[in-house]
């Protein structure tokens, strides 16, 4: 996937700057929920923290439905729902399968590798979620308006944009961009194709054949 | 001449080798498995009761050709289905699947399962994923049938071609499908194939022959007999029988494109010999083979639209024509559109239905239509309201030849049906 568009704007100088991502649909209106990475590309050595983080299973649902956890971060799967649940992933980042539980029957899974973790149960193939796992510094996901900031240092960065409904999975939306003389930088990328569209939300959980 | 076809006599019910080897797997699982504190069990209870009102004929259940699950001697209160399902997980990997349902006192026996099979589902891997049933189920056809209980979420009674299925086909034997899931690495799109061998479906085709399509909702039990004994024209007809010892085979794809769109093909084949007809007297056999299609389409705001398209012919000996064989292709097409509102379903659907009569003086033959409404309100997750008018027009050679009536008829049926549901996952 193409950047279609990218904006910078600085204004002053400080040590710590805001760097402010801003993601747009093809039409122009707010990404919310787009995950943003920002990776330093000058020698600086940063990592995020490993977290515990959880994803629970609820009304047939994964809830968080995408997670982002720095690399080395680990995180329990309980199961809420009265019925039985079976998790999977065969993605390359992290390859694991909780048999049949309910309840929080396991320890919690260790992610020592960067990359997406699609997350499905092996019962109801309606449930989908994603992990982030990831090795940026930085990182978060856009709000209602389409934006995500952050405090950084000033320096060189490659910002990376993904959403689980790009079309093409695999094709991160990057942009490189220097923090310089400026306490405030502002980035905005816009997709080149349409989003797939969003699960259907709102389906009785019984119906599954 | 009218080819009458042959009344399988009162015989003793059988528990069928299959359901027996069944039972006990069921049962030695359970006190083996290994695994006890991890395994799951699912189960589910429901009760459905009727008002009815009908001016329809006699259904074939009643010895009739009524097209409708009520005739007008029906209407009042009618037990709907009362059912009681089990999903036992046996260790990791395995699961047992009982399904057991009462829809009323008219076949041999009052309770009787629609579906029992094992479920071998091995984790996917590399993208793709593989699954295994053993026991009695449907083939993957119908694209309404997708609640529990192959219960359609949007009306009472089933299309004419699901209600077909219902009535005379189901698997025994396995069925195999290994599906590539695209969506779950990066793509919009999985894509399946199922290949099923069966046997216990011989009969598949005699309520066709005779009676010819009708739109209902009672499911005959695995092994279970079609209309009553004695009553022309069905009969006590089993659908669910082995004696030729061929077995039959089906083929299948899916394409799903995320949650949305549902696209399914099947070609099926029960390769019964006829001629076996002719040898026995007690049981029916034909030879039925049939194309389906299907496709589903959800979209945002509740709306769904559904449509399926099945035409194939069976083939049986005729009784008074020794060594001849006479043919009824047959062929059935429906669209429903559906609309979903908070608690609230509006559902229409049409249907369209033939099935023609070769060699043998137009007996069975039988053409017609119907408009499905329902309006279904899930209370919570225990109640629900279903009212539901169906109206088929049809034209049946038989209804003038048995009941001496005028072959057009038009039947109209309204239900209001109220469900109770309960069960580990029904909260």
């Amino acid at each position: 996937m193409l950047l279609c568009a990218g904006q910078l704007a600085a204004a002053g100088a400080a040590v710590a700057a805001t760097l402010v991502i801003n993601a747009r649909t093809t039409d122009g209106h707010a990404l919310q929920g787009a995950v943003v990475t920002v990776r330093p590309l000058d020698g600086q050595v940063r990592h995020a923290a490993p977290l515990r983080g959880v994803v629970d299973q609820i009304n047939r649902a994964f809830a968080p439905d995408l997670l982002i956890i720095p690399v080395g971060s680990t995180v329990e799967f309980p199961n809420s729902d009265f019925v039985s649940h079976q998790i999977y992933s065969f993605s390359p980042t992290k390859r694991f399968q909780l048999p049949l539980y309910r309840g929080k029957p396991y320890p919690p899974v260790h992610f020592d590798q960067p990359g997406v973790v699609t997350l499905g149960c092996n019962i109801h193939d309606d449930m989908l979620a994603y992990l982030v796992v990831t090795d940026a510094p930085w990182y978060g996901r856009t709000d209602s308006a389409g934006a995500w900031s952050t405090e950084l240092p000033r320096g060189h960065y490659r910002v990376t944009l993904w959403h689980p409904r790009l079309r093409e999975n695999d094709a991160d939306l990057e942009r490189e961009l220097t923090v310089a003389e400026s306490d405030r930088a502002e980035l905005t990328l816009t997709l080149s194709k349409p989003l797939q569209p969003a699960p259907l939300t709102d389906r009785p959980h019984s119906w599954d054949y | 001449m009218v080819c009458l076809r042959k009344v399988a006599p009162h015989s003793a019910p059988r528990l069928s080798t299959l359901a027996f080897a069944f039972a006990f797997a069921f049962a030695f699982a359970l006190l083996a498995l290994p695994d006890i504190g991890r395994a799951s069990t699912d189960w589910e209870a429901s009760l459905d009761g009727r008002l009815v009102s009908s001016d329809a004929n006699p259904s074939f259940m009643q010895g009739g050709l009524g097209t409708v699950r009520y005739g007008s001697d029906e209407s009042g209160v009618q037990l709907g289905r009362a059912r009681f399902a089990l999903t036992q997980s046996l260790g990791e990997v395995w699961s047992a699947h009982l399904d057991a349902s009462m829809f009323d006192d008219k076949d041999r026996s009052p309770v009787g399962l629609t579906e029992a099979y094992l479920l071998f589902r091995p984790y996917p891997r590399a993208g793709y994923r593989f699954r295994l049933k053993a026991g009695g189920f449907y083939p993957p056809i119908s694209l309404e049938n997708r609640a529990s209980g192959w219960e359609s979420p949007y009306t009472l009674s089933y299309s004419a071609i699901d209600s077909w299925l219902a009535v005379e086909v189901r698997t025994v034997g396995l069925e195999g499908t290994l599906d590539w899931l695209g969506t779950r690495s990066g793509h919009g799109f999985d894509v399946g194939v199922t290949g099923g061998v069966f046997g216990w479906n011989q009969g598949a085709g005699v309520v066709l022959t005779n009676n010819g399509f009708s739109l209902t909702d009672r499911q005959t039990p695995l092994f279970g007999r079609v209309g009553q004994l004695g009553d022309q024209p069905l009969g006590g007809a089993e659908p669910f029988l082995q004696f030729d010892h061929r077995e039959g085979v089906y083929g299948g794809l899916e394409v799903r494109y995320l949650d949305r769109v549902v696209l399914r093909v099947l070609h099926y084949d029960n390769r019964a010999n006829p001629q076996l007809d002719e040898v026995s007297d007690q049981n029916y056999s034909q030879h039925t083979s049939f194309n389906s299609a299907g496709v589903r389409i959800e979209a945002d705001h509740g709306w769904t639209a559904i449509a399926q398209w099945l035409d194939g012919e069976t083939t049986t000996a005729a009784d008074d024509v020794p060594g001849g064989l006479s043919s009824w292709p047959f062929r059935a097409e429906y669209a429903l559109l559906s609309k979903r509102f908070g608690r609230s379903t509006l559902s229409a659907r049409y249907d369209r239905f033939v099935v023609d009569s070769i060699g043998a003086d137009g007996y069975g033959a039988q053409s017609g239509h119907a408009w499905t409404a329902a309006y279904v309100f899930n209370v919570d997750a225990h109640w629900r309201f279903t009212l539901e008018w169906l109206q088929v027009v049809s034209s049946s050679f038989s209804r003038e030849e048995f009941f001496g009536g005028p072959p057009l008829l038009t039947e109209t049926q309204v239900q209001l049906a109220i469900r109770y549901a309960l069960g580990s996952a029904i909260r």
